[in-house]
């Protein structure tokens, strides 16, 4: 598949994905810490958490060690693939198979060209190890986002 | 063993046997045996990463930790649970972008060093063997109440060893990967729908989750203790306020302040670094296709264990009521409390659904060894096989000689892992711990997270990790885990003893903060961009993705090429 000029990625693109996945993945592994050490906190600091009974005699601080907290991993895995995900295939070219992505509303390029296929994404080769460089597109939600670009979900 | 057990167990075994037969390898090549020609779907390979790690420890252990300690043995669920999150964050995807076989393979050509490697194999066997020695275990646990009688003058406990790593090894050995993953996908919803059925029976039979624990929590917890009047029940101290019992709803049964977070640290990290549950990522076409996995596995993983909790709480509240009526019941207790707390699933599954309801449980539990003994075992195969016998012992050596090494690592690891376990007799532990076979896997996991899940994270993520780095900070991580859990066993008690037995909290800071600094003195791999490109960029995915679309276009014909055009 050589002759393939969609597989190919180069050092820059990558390096801005990387950075944005990198900036995803420690968002959201910062909401994991707090949850993983600030509910076991709760049930050590605070009373009520461990006494009251909220679901059927259970007390929040057993609800959440029974249950809550396999929902809440599931649902920030999920929510981090798709994020991860939908990042890459923005900035690291995506499929065919995604005609409503085929024209970005806000820059009118077409999506999965990283840094540099647009005007106001500045240079097409910016340098890998250029310190604190922004990448040009970025999640628009969830932990590590950035305002005023759309994720395609 | 009456009638309806031996069916239920002899039908799981022949449907395992089965599916190992018919999705043996194709061909006698070292991808087909070590990576089932890494072409494994997201679904199959989400429930073989499941039947992979959901172990012993979680089908006998989770539920019998909570039968013991109530909240804080629901810690230990909760941390297998939440190892998935790293590694859906930052492992996954580039680590089957970046390819290879195992990690020591991964760390040697990522680092371009021999030295890395044969450092990796020595860690990734030694966390393997710590993992397997448990499974083992709990598999000598279910035969002992499952049959209750040895074969060939042996006693229950060595039948169950023996055998059931036997059966496990002749499987792997002569599945590969391939049978391996499908025998692990059919075992893990074979578990799942033993948990399933053992909860739907014991609500339809009025079990109330929330009535359970607050009646339980009503009370101070005690449990079975030996002495020299002999064994008799004991109330525990409360670990976080000194001056109260223990009481089962409430937290410090077990821990005291430090001691659930270092607990969760411990196996949240460890996954990462867990050789079997890694391995099968490479099995994935893509690393888009390995992420989506890890997702799943959240989900499947969470169901499994929030099940896994509510029995250890239902065995809490209905064995003691229920030992007048089942005089059996009064063999394994002590005042209606279990002496083996691992005994919590397979009495309730009695208890509820008679011998072929013992005979589900056991079943379930015996299948959830050899699941995860068919993962470490494949894993040790390949780590052994294909790095330090591919390339150092017989670097000539041809796709069948390679595969026959492999095959043979198999046999002498399980007969060594059977050996250990005979040594570790359970009853000699289950008085100073709650589920031996939770607390042997910890320290498995303890290794893997101080050792390899440091150095893992920095090599996909910090391009400054050199060779030297990673050598100083998988040895810093060995040692430094080791000693201090060493030391935390011979301490007195208090909070430092809590974090020293399960001492990732320590260790793995420490070993990435030698990784860092000796890796700031020394230089990259020259390839490093190289390396960057494959691992963070996703060309090879769309080449998959677009081969495989081809693949399924010429399937579907005229027509389906005609639709995919459409699309485009």
């Amino acid at each position: 598949m050589d002759d393939d000029v969609d597989a190919q990625d180069t050092p820059a693109e990558v390096d801005a994905t990387f950075r944005t996945l990198r900036r995803v993945g420690v968002g959201y592994f910062v909401v994991f810490l707090v949850a993983v050490i600030g509910f076991p906190a709760l049930s050590l600091t605070l009373d009520w958490w461990s006494e009251s009974r909220v679901l059927g005699g259970m007390s929040p601080g057993f609800l959440l060690a029974a249950l809550g907290l396999y929902v809440f991993f599931a649902v920030l895995g999920v929510a981090a693939a798709r994020l991860s995900t939908a990042v890459e295939a923005r900035m690291l070219g995506g499929t065919a198979d995604e005609p409503d992505d085929a024209h970005d509303d806000a820059t009118g390029h077409l999506p999965g060209r990283g840094p540099g296929t647009s005007p106001d994404h500045g240079p097409s080769h910016a340098p890998s190890s250029a310190p604190g460089r922004a990448p040009s597109v970025a999640p628009s939600h969830g932990p590590g986002a950035r305002p005023g670009r759309r994720a395609h979900l | 063993m009456s009638s309806p057990e031996l069916v239920v167990l002899g039908a799981v075994l022949a449907l395992v046997a089965a599916v190992a037969v018919l999705a043996r390898p194709r061909g006698a090549s070292t991808v087909e045996f070590y990576l089932a020609g890494r072409g494994v779907g997201t679904a199959t390979n989400a429930w073989a990463i499941c039947g992979d790690y959901l172990s012993a420890a979680s089908f006998l252990g989770v539920a019998a930790a909570v039968y013991v300690s109530g909240v804080d043995g629901a810690w230990y669920a909760v941390g297998f649970a939440a190892g998935f999150v790293p590694v859906l964050l930052f492992v996954a995807a580039p680590l089957r972008r970046f390819g290879e076989f195992s990690i020591p393979d991964f760390l040697g050509r990522r680092l371009g060093s021999e030295r890395v490697r044969l450092v990796a194999v020595g860690v990734v066997q030694l966390v393997i063997l710590c993992y397997l020695v448990p499974q083992a275990v709990g598999s000598g646990i279910t035969w002992e109440l499952l049959v209750g009688s040895g074969v060939a003058g042996l006693d229950p406990y060595t039948s169950g060893v023996l055998i059931s790593t036997a059966v496990v090894a002749l499987l792997v050995a002569f599945g590969g990967m391939r049978g391996t993953t499908w025998t692990q996908a059919v075992q893990f919803l074979l578990i799942l729908g033993a948990l399933v059925w053992l909860a739907a029976t014991v609500v339809a039979e009025g079990f109330q989750y929330g009535s359970a624990v607050q009646g339980l929590s009503a009370e101070p917890l005690a449990n079975p203790s030996a002495g020299p009047d002999g064994t008799s029940l004991v109330t525990g101290q409360n670990q976080v306020r000194p001056t109260e019992p223990a009481s089962f709803g409430e937290p410090g049964t077990r821990y005291g302040g430090l001691g659930q977070f270092a607990l969760v640290v411990t196996l949240a990290l460890g996954t990462a670094g867990l050789p079997h549950v890694m391995n099968r990522y490479f099995t994935s076409p893509t690393g888009t296709a390995a992420r989506t996995t890890t997702a799943w596995v959240l989900c499947l993983a969470g169901a499994f264990y929030a099940l896994a909790v509510m029995l250890g709480t239902a065995a809490r509240q209905l064995l003691p009521g229920a030992v007048d009526d089942h005089p059996w019941l009064a063999e394994l207790t002590v005042d209606g409390i279990l002496v083996v707390p691992e005994h919590a699933l397979p009495v309730l599954g009695r208890l509820y659904g008679g011998e072929a309801g013992l005979g589900v449980i056991a079943a379930g539990a015996l299948v959830a060894v050899m699941s995860t003994v068919a993962g470490l075992l494949l894993a040790s195969a390949a780590s052994f096989g294909h790095d330090v016998y591919e390339r150092h012992i017989n670097p000539r050596a041809t796709q069948r000689q390679a595969v026959l090494a492999g095959r043979l690592t198999t046999l002498v690891v399980a007969c060594l892992a059977a050996v250990l376990a005979l040594a570790l007799q359970p009853a000699s532990f289950s008085a100073a711990m709650p589920s031996v076979v939770a607390t042997m896997v910890t320290w498995a996991f303890a290794v893997a997270g101080s050792a390899l899940t440091p150095v893992f994270v920095l090599t996909i993520w910090w391009r400054g990790t050199t060779a030297t780095g990673a050598v100083a900070g998988m040895t810093t991580g060995v040692v430094v885990a080791t000693a201090v859990f060493v030391a935390g066993a011979l301490a007195d008690g208090g909070l430092l003893r809590e974090v020293m037995v399960t001492p990732t909290l320590l260790a793995a800071p420490a070993a990435a903060a030698v990784a860092v600094g000796v890796s700031r003195r020394t230089r990259p791999p020259r390839d490093v961009e190289a390396s960057w490109v494959r691992m963070h960029g996703t060309a090879a995915d769309r080449r998959a993705e677009r081969l495989a679309r081809l693949t399924l276009d010429d399937a579907r014909g005229p027509q389906g090429r005609g639709v995919h055009r459409a699309r485009r």
